[in-house]
């Protein structure tokens, strides 16, 4: 298998692909569709019908590849980001979900693709959100770390700083000789 | 032996240990470990273990300026900063809708491409210390270092450059330095027939890479492998020809590709990939050379007062490990809301490596990590 095109083709695709996507949309009524560009397409979709859209996606659009999920804090609620991306017409989608803030728990899409696995993990990790069904919900980055999910846009790491460590003086021998001797440190 | 003193050897009833192999080891680049479960010397059962890398760049990204993060995001990849740079600039580009100057794309272009050989250098390097053959791993440190020699000429930096920046770069580069890049293709095309001497034809490494480490094309695109990867199982994608960006759309170049999925595959992917990259460094001097715009970058606003306007957008490159992609957030503020970093390398040292060593010998393991390509500080960030 190996994918080769000429641009003739690529502009045949991105027609078909719009006329896919129109059709997923009547599909879904939850659904609501932006294309950016030539190769970018914004989904906004209801969190419990993102399984559907993406196994449409996969299934029937050609989607083989999770480019990645994002999350992004909006402090009342997580927004998810399933960026998908089609070898063969060279589209990428962005499917956008909303989830509850607590409990900050979704379904893992593992099962459809494989690498939500490690961003579901990440995730979980960085930001509290719970994946029922993911296989690896457990630390992977932070095992030594037991306090909130640093990524939160609560947990302000200066604050955590001040209230766990003590400030003290670099006062090292070196620049004691140095500061014997006139010198300073430029700031 | 006194009588007294003799204790029976007790075997356990599974020959298996676990070993933990790093986190510092030769099959990677950076601090990574993988606990590995072993029945001899065959494995059993691995698990990645990340996070010596962390440094929370991502959430320190949210605390800076839009232009103090030019500074931060080369060092998320230390072989390879430049992709980093470059993926964060288009970001800021697409929310701003910068224009950005014709010759700071061709520029951008030579900086990537010299990254991607200076890269694919080390790679080779490392891998073949992985096999025991440390005259390649000197050879490719050294010629490295050739090329960071022009990065310190252009940019003032040898590993981290902050030369792209949103808009355009930092500054021109002029003829006689392209004539010193170009001596430098010349030295680097005449040693890649030492390096086929050396290392790519050479039987001992053949026969340790040949059939290691195995992945077909449906397990690649089932797994998230991209780019040498996935190439060297068939399939041939590449971020700069099929989501083009910067003027990669004009210039002429090979996707490499091998079809047997191996750690020899691999290597030899990255061997085709250098040589185009000279090839396109060649083609992008041609333009530089004959190009008499001076203009290399377009307005930003005041840097310390940049409010970039709200939007989200999802931004891909293809760097000398993969696709690397970055989804940045604004609302409407001095300092983005979200910057989420997608490192190839998180697919293939965590879920990839752990099933690619499974099954096989523990001496293959440095090997199929260092196949992969795998930079630890992408995955842990």
């Amino acid at each position: 298998m190996v994918w080769d095109q000429d641009k003739e083709a690529t502009k045949d695709n991105y027609a078909s692909q719009t006329i896919v996507l129109d059709q997923i949309l009547h599909e879904l009524d939850t659904l609501n569709i932006e294309q950016k560009n030539n190769q970018r397409f914004r989904v906004d979709v209801s969190a419990e019908a993102l399984p559907a859209l993406l196994s449409l996606l996969k299934g029937r659009a050609g989607y083989t590849q999770l480019s990645a999920i994002s999350c992004v804090d909006w402090e009342d609620e997580f927004e998810l980001v399933y960026h998908l991306w089609s070898y063969e017409t060279k589209v990428l989608v962005s499917a956008h979900i909303r989830i509850q803030y607590t409990p900050a728990v979704y379904v893992s899409v593992y099962d459809i693709y494989t690498p939500a696995g490690f961003f579901e993990r990440d995730i979980y990790e960085m930001y509290g959100v719970y994946f029922e069904g993911s296989p690896m919900m457990e630390k992977f980055i932070l095992t030594e770390w037991h306090g909130p999910a640093p990524m939160l846009k609560s947990f302000d790491t200066l604050k955590y700083v001040n209230d766990m460590f003590n400030w003290q003086e670099y006062q090292p021998d070196w620049l004691k000789e140095i500061q014997a001797k006139g010198g300073k440190v430029v700031s | 032996m006194r009588a007294e003193n003799y204790q029976a050897v007790t075997h356990p009833e599974s020959h298996e240990f676990e070993l933990n192999f790093g986190p510092n080891h030769p099959g990677i680049e950076g601090n990574y470990a993988l606990k590995v479960r072993v029945n001899g010397d065959k494995i059993v059962a691995a698990k990645a273990d990340g996070g010596y890398l962390h440094r929370g760049f991502e959430k320190l990204m949210e605390g800076r300026l839009w232009i103090q993060n030019i500074a931060l995001v080369p060092r998320i990849c230390v072989p390879d900063p430049v992709p980093m740079e470059m993926c964060y600039a288009l970001g800021v580009e697409d929310l701003c809708q910068f224009e950005v100057p014709e010759r700071a794309n061709w520029l951008r272009v030579l900086q990537l491409e010299l990254s991607r050989i200076a890269a694919h250098l080390f790679t080779f390097g490392g891998h073949a210390a992985t096999v025991g053959m440390y005259s390649n791993m000197f050879w490719g440190i050294a010629d490295r270092d050739l090329i960071l020699d022009m990065f310190e000429q252009m940019t003032g930096g040898r590993v981290y450059h902050m030369y792209t920046i949103p808009g355009g770069v930092r500054r021109d580069v002029g003829v006689e330095q392209l004539d010193k890049i170009s001596d430098l293709l010349d030295y680097l095309e005449k040693r890649l027939s030492d390096y086929d001497n050396l290392f790519f034809n050479n039987k001992i490494f053949i026969q340790r890479a040949r059939d290691t480490g195995i992945l077909t094309p449906k397990q690649a695109l089932s797994w998230g492998v991209t780019g040498p990867n996935l190439r060297a199982c068939g399939l041939a994608f590449d971020v700069r020809r099929d989501d083009a960006y910067l003027c990669y759309d004009q210039i002429d170049f090979d996707i490499a590709t091998e079809t047997a999925g191996d750690a020899l595959a691999r290597n030899l992917v990255r061997r085709k990939e250098l040589a185009q990259s000279i090839y396109i460094v060649r083609q992008v001097i041609d333009y530089l050379k004959k190009d008499k715009s001076t203009h290399i970058r377009c307005q930003i606003p005041n840097p310390l007062a940049w409010k970039v306007p709200a939007g989200e957008t999802y931004t891909r490159v293809e760097s000398s490990k993969g696709e690397l992609s970055f989804y940045i957030v604004s609302n409407g503020g001095e300092k983005p809301y979200r910057v989420h970093v997608r490192g190839p390398s998180s697919m293939h040292a965590v879920q990839v490596l752990e099933k690619l060593v499974t099954g096989g010998r523990l001496e293959d393991v440095a090997q199929i990590m260092f196949s992969l390509d795998a930079c630890p500080p992408e995955v842990d960030r």
